[in-house]
């Protein structure tokens, strides 16, 4: 545990440890404090619960389409004026020559010209999309969103629509800067305010596009107001969840024609807001460590304050690189991977939904980032093992890939993989209800047959068991769609299977415009009166015996530990859920993780029935 | 064995063995490290206070017939570039350093055969009667050992001659990594580890302090660190003569070892050296942080991981210079990077005494 030096932050570690939410006076109390490691580890406990040992990067190109901008920001020097000797504009056909099919997304940020004609800005992003298919287009800040908004006559509603229909998948966070009107009207009169920037964002985020936030620190700024912004973050975000990153930029004092002051902030402030930004914002799930202007030293000592992103490759970084960033223009892939490995932590390279896409580093194992797996981890002794945070799903064809040695598969992961793996002792399994596997409909289960039902993008195995139901129990065949980019926009479908936290939570708060609730597990219970096994822990057959025994002693020592302690999980996790202690505690009651006879019976029954099923692809 | 045996132990300021220091390196988190580290700094130095010295660090010569794989600063004899100064040119040199408030003089070079033993003893004798203000904190180990061969005098007298003529510290350089299976591919002409330690101990004897060093970050080991930690540990508890323990990274620019090793060690690596040897050095009073080598932000990180010293101004320096590793600062910024990281600064003397507190600025 934590030995503060300084005794301030204990009262504030109880509250972290609880999973209540830290207060502006927690905050300034953080950013006063002289116990650098103290903060740290409190962040650093916050990260692993989120993500695990996970650090991700993604294979990207930075775009700036043009510098002529129509608005002259003091601290921009980066704009110029039509006409100017080093004005530049790019076409589709400049951009398109800049991408390579190796790389994943695409940010696309520029200057704001007076005569661009809005079919140019869906051409770019239509373009990219069509031309390379498995690039995601990350592009334009609520800024030029809002610039689109007002100089073609389009509602932020429809420029995004327009925007997302042309194949928008994200969006990036800048032009946030401080959401202060002091520090707006002294330093940034010309862009948009803390309103328009939050219309913006929660309205992409509405339509399905979730976006990255930002903060510009180290120039005139009070700590009060750098809190306030990461506050406001946090309303928002409670609203819509759409937010994947916040991403704290440091000021580059440069030949922009503002001098608020004329040194670049120090180490001990950099890692001081990035670990305090990872305690204030409590609903994120990421926190990033933007190397270009953190400097590389910060940026890697920052994986271990609460920074679990290491932004990308990023091909072109004009704008932070004129003001006289002194990270080198570009920071090769295997200089970020052997950063985070140094840092003891696992290169993730990431899609742009920060689904894991390969991972570098030995003794990985997976972690399912559901409340029902919490028992596995909460005193797991790491040792020489990793563990990475993966939806069910994903486990799989990570496995497939040889890059996990171990984790509680997905049950249909494990029959499709038998003759690679090694069972161990431990599973997920229900005793009747599970709460978690939910399928939200509008019709009864005789009404499905021809019907659409979208399938949370995560689940490996529930989609079979909603199947095998519909199928074997209910006679009747709906037809399933993957959501791949979040429950934000479900229209046009009759039914919607989730699982995992946000099944639970919708379990409990009802998921608007559906009126029906089943639990798949209840389902099964009432028909075969057996248990369900979601899951099951199993190990590479690569790995030795020795290391397998290992395994097995850390998870049944941790699982022992949690069985007396699903108090103190339920004050830390319930929170975020939604849920009292109460709830989570009998939430947990309802599994059991030791693999026995009852629960190889209902893995074989299973089986059997599934594997009658026609194969319906559904990717 | 586990952490939390291991953490215990350095709360009770108990000694780790050999296979523990292995372990905490090997499995402790970084913040576990720094926790620890902390326990034992603020043990030893109490006050929220980091010292730092106003020195330059010239060189007489770069002339030197030792080959190490991991240098980009020597030359040969006659090679375009090759240099080495008068004692005149160095004590010109001196008293400029000392007019501008210098108190320490780092003095290093290559091995040059070509250089007589009196050139070393007066250069030492010129400096204390000339310059009076500034220590002579001169002549890494191969040096020593290079004076013993052009003079046919032993290691103990060419160290008895030294310190006659009025010099009292040496420099800790040279020590790369205290391993015979890594020295042997990097620097084989350099001598052996008990080379450097038995140099070391013979000046600890007559009454020399000395720093200690450690390059990592090329073809060592885990092992190899807590080989050196320990070996440097052992060499303390005979005479107590070293101040302060300096580790820093190898930088790989413009060497031949470049090829082997293209990145350079991560900031990571160096708060875990900081804070391995901080825990481990029990017996050492100071652990310093290289801001010079490392950077000046992974500097004032690492202050909070153990360091309780910045090192120096370094007015003038050349080999990580040539190494394309140029970091400019002076005592005024060096000030600042301590006040900015939170911590008081202080200016100290070679060996550590304190000779002023630099306060906070008074609000205008």
């Amino acid at each position: 545990m934590i030995e503060f030096r300084d005794t301030l932050l204990t009262p504030i570690w109880d509250k972290v440890r609880r999973g209540e939410r830290l207060s502006l006076e927690d905050g300034i109390a953080l950013y006063a404090t002289g116990d650098l490691i103290g903060l740290g580890k409190m962040a650093h406990f916050v990260q692993q619960q989120k993500s695990g040992d996970a650090v991700y990067y993604v294979l990207n190109q930075k775009i700036e389409h043009t510098n002529i901008c129509v608005l002259s920001c003091k601290f921009c020097d980066f704009a110029v004026k039509k006409g100017d000797a080093d004005a530049y504009e790019m076409t589709t056909e400049d951009i398109l020559s800049k991408l390579t099919p190796d790389i994943h997304e695409v940010h696309i940020t520029g200057g704001m010209p007076a005569d661009w004609p809005w079919e140019r800005y869906l051409d770019i992003v239509r373009s990219i999309h069509e031309r390379f298919p498995a690039i995601d287009v990350k592009a334009f800040t609520a800024v030029e969103i809002d610039f689109f908004h007002k100089k073609f006559k389009l509602s932020i509603e429809e420029v995004l629509r327009q925007l997302k229909a042309a194949g928008l998948r994200t969006m990036p966070g800048g032009g946030a800067e401080v959401f202060s009107e002091r520090v707006r009207k002294l330093l940034f009169n010309q862009k948009i305010g803390a309103k328009a920037w939050f219309e913006v964002h929660t309205t992409a985020h509405r339509l399905g596009i979730p976006t990255n936030s930002t903060m510009l620190y180290g120039h005139i700024e009070t700590i009060e107001e750098r809190l306030i912004h990461m506050m406001k973050l946090r309303e928002a975000q409670d609203e819509t969840g759409g937010f994947l990153t916040f991403i704290p930029l440091a000021f580059q004092p440069g030949d922009t024609g503002i001098k608020p002051r004329d040194r670049f902030t120090s180490a001990i402030d950099d890692l001081k807001t990035i670990a305090v930004s990872r305690l204030m914002l409590d609903n994120f799930p990421h926190i990033k460590a933007y190397w270009v202007m953190l400097t590389e030293e910060v940026a890697s000592v920052a994986l271990h304050f609460g920074a679990d992103d290491m932004d990308g490759t990023v091909g072109e970084e004009r704008i932070a690189h004129d003001a006289g960033a002194v990270s080198p223009m570009k920071l090769a892939k295997d200089q970020i991977i052997k950063i985070i490995r140094d840092a003891g932590k696992i290169p993730v390279e990431r899609d742009v939904y920060y689904n894991p896409l390969r991972i570098s580093a030995d003794n990985v194992i997976g972690k399912i980032p559901y409340l029902n797996s919490v028992p596995f981890y909460h005193a797991f002794e790491k040792r020489q093992f990793r563990i990475l945070p993966v939806a069910p799903r994903r486990m799989g064809l990570l496995q497939e890939k040889d890059q996990i040695i171990a984790g509680p598969f997905s049950l249909m992961d494990y029959f499709r993989h038998e003759e690679r793996l090694d069972l161990l002792e431990w599973c997920i399994a229900t005793r009747d209800q599970v709460k978690s596997v939910m399928l939200f409909s509008n019709h009864g289960w005789a009404d499905l047959d021809g019907k659409k039902i979208g399938i949370t993008d995560d689940t490996a195995t529930s989609v079979r068991l909603l199947q095998v139901l519909l199928e074997k129990k209910y006679q009747v065949k709906a037809t399933f769609e993957r959501l791949h980019a979040g429950i934000n926009d479900l229209g046009g479908f009759d039914a919607v299977l989730l699982i995992g936290d946000e099944a639970l939570r919708r379990n409990k708060f009802g998921l608007e415009g559906f009126e029906i609730i089943y639990d798949l597990a209840e389902e099964w219970y009432e028909w075969k009166k057996m248990p369900f096994v979601f899951a099951v822990w199993a190990a590479s057959k690569s790995l030795t015996k020795e290391t397998q025994m290992e395994l097995n002693v850390a998870i049944e020592r941790s699982l022992a530990d949690a069985e007396g302690s699903y108090g103190a999980i339920g004050a830390l996790h319930g929170r975020r859920i939604g849920l009292t202690q109460a709830d989570v505690e009998a939430y947990l009651e309802g599994f059991n993780y030791r693999l026995g006879e009852r629960e190889r019976d209902a893995m074989k029954e299973f089986r059997k029935l599934v594997f009658e099923l026609e194969n319906v692809s559904i990717h | 064995m586990q952490l939390s045996t291991i953490t215990d132990k350095v709360r009770n300021a108990e000694r780790l063995t050999r296979e523990e220091g292995l372990f905490l390196l090997t499995h402790g988190e970084l913040l576990d490290l720094g926790e620890c580290a902390n326990i034992v700094r603020y043990r030893k130095n109490p006050d929220p206070r980091i010292t730092f010295v106003v020195d330059t660090n010239p060189n007489y010569t770069n002339i030197c017939n030792i080959d190490c794989i991991f240098c980009a600063f020597y030359r040969h004899s006659g090679e375009e570039g090759a240099y080495t100064h008068t004692v005149d040119e160095m004590i010109r040199k001196f008293k400029e350093s000392a007019a501008s408030g210098v108190t320490t003089i780092l003095l290093q070079g290559g091995v040059n055969p070509a250089l007589p033993f009196e050139y070393y003893v007066e250069m030492v004798e010129r400096t204390v009667k000339e310059v009076p203000g500034v220590t002579p904190h001169f002549w890494s180990t191969s040096e020593i050992i290079g004076m013993a061969a052009v003079s046919g005098l032993t290691v103990p007298k060419v160290l008895q001659r030294l310190w006659d003529a009025g010099q009292r510290t040496i420099p800790g350089g040279g020590a790369e990594i205290l391993s015979d299976r890594v020295k042997k591919k990097i620097s084989h002409l350099k001598g052996s580890s008990a080379d450097w330690l038995s140099v070391m101990r013979e000046a600890h004897a007559i009454g020399f302090t000395s720093t200690a060093t450690m390059m990592y970050g090329h073809l060592e080991t885990n092992d190899d660190i807590v080989e050196h930690l320990e070996s440097i540990r052992a060499l303390q508890d005979e005479h107590h003569g070293f101040t302060a323990f300096v580790p820093w990274s190898f930088k790989p620019g413009n060497t031949p070892l470049e090829k082997i090793i293209p990145h350079y060690a991560t900031p990571m690596r160096y708060l875990q050296m900081i804070a391995i040897s901080r825990i481990y050095l029990d017996n050492f009073d100071h652990v310093q942080a290289s801001w010079f080598s490392e950077g000046k932000k992974t500097g004032q990180i690492a202050v909070h991981f153990g360091a309780d010293d910045f090192g120096g101004t370094l007015f003038e320096e050349n080999v990580h210079a040539a190494a394309n590793f140029v970091n400019k600062s002076n005592t005024e910024e060096v000030i600042n990077l301590i006040r900015d990281a939170g911590f008081t600064p202080a200016q100290r003397s070679t060996t550590y005494e304190i000779l002023r507190i630099c306060e906070e600025p008074q609000a205008a």
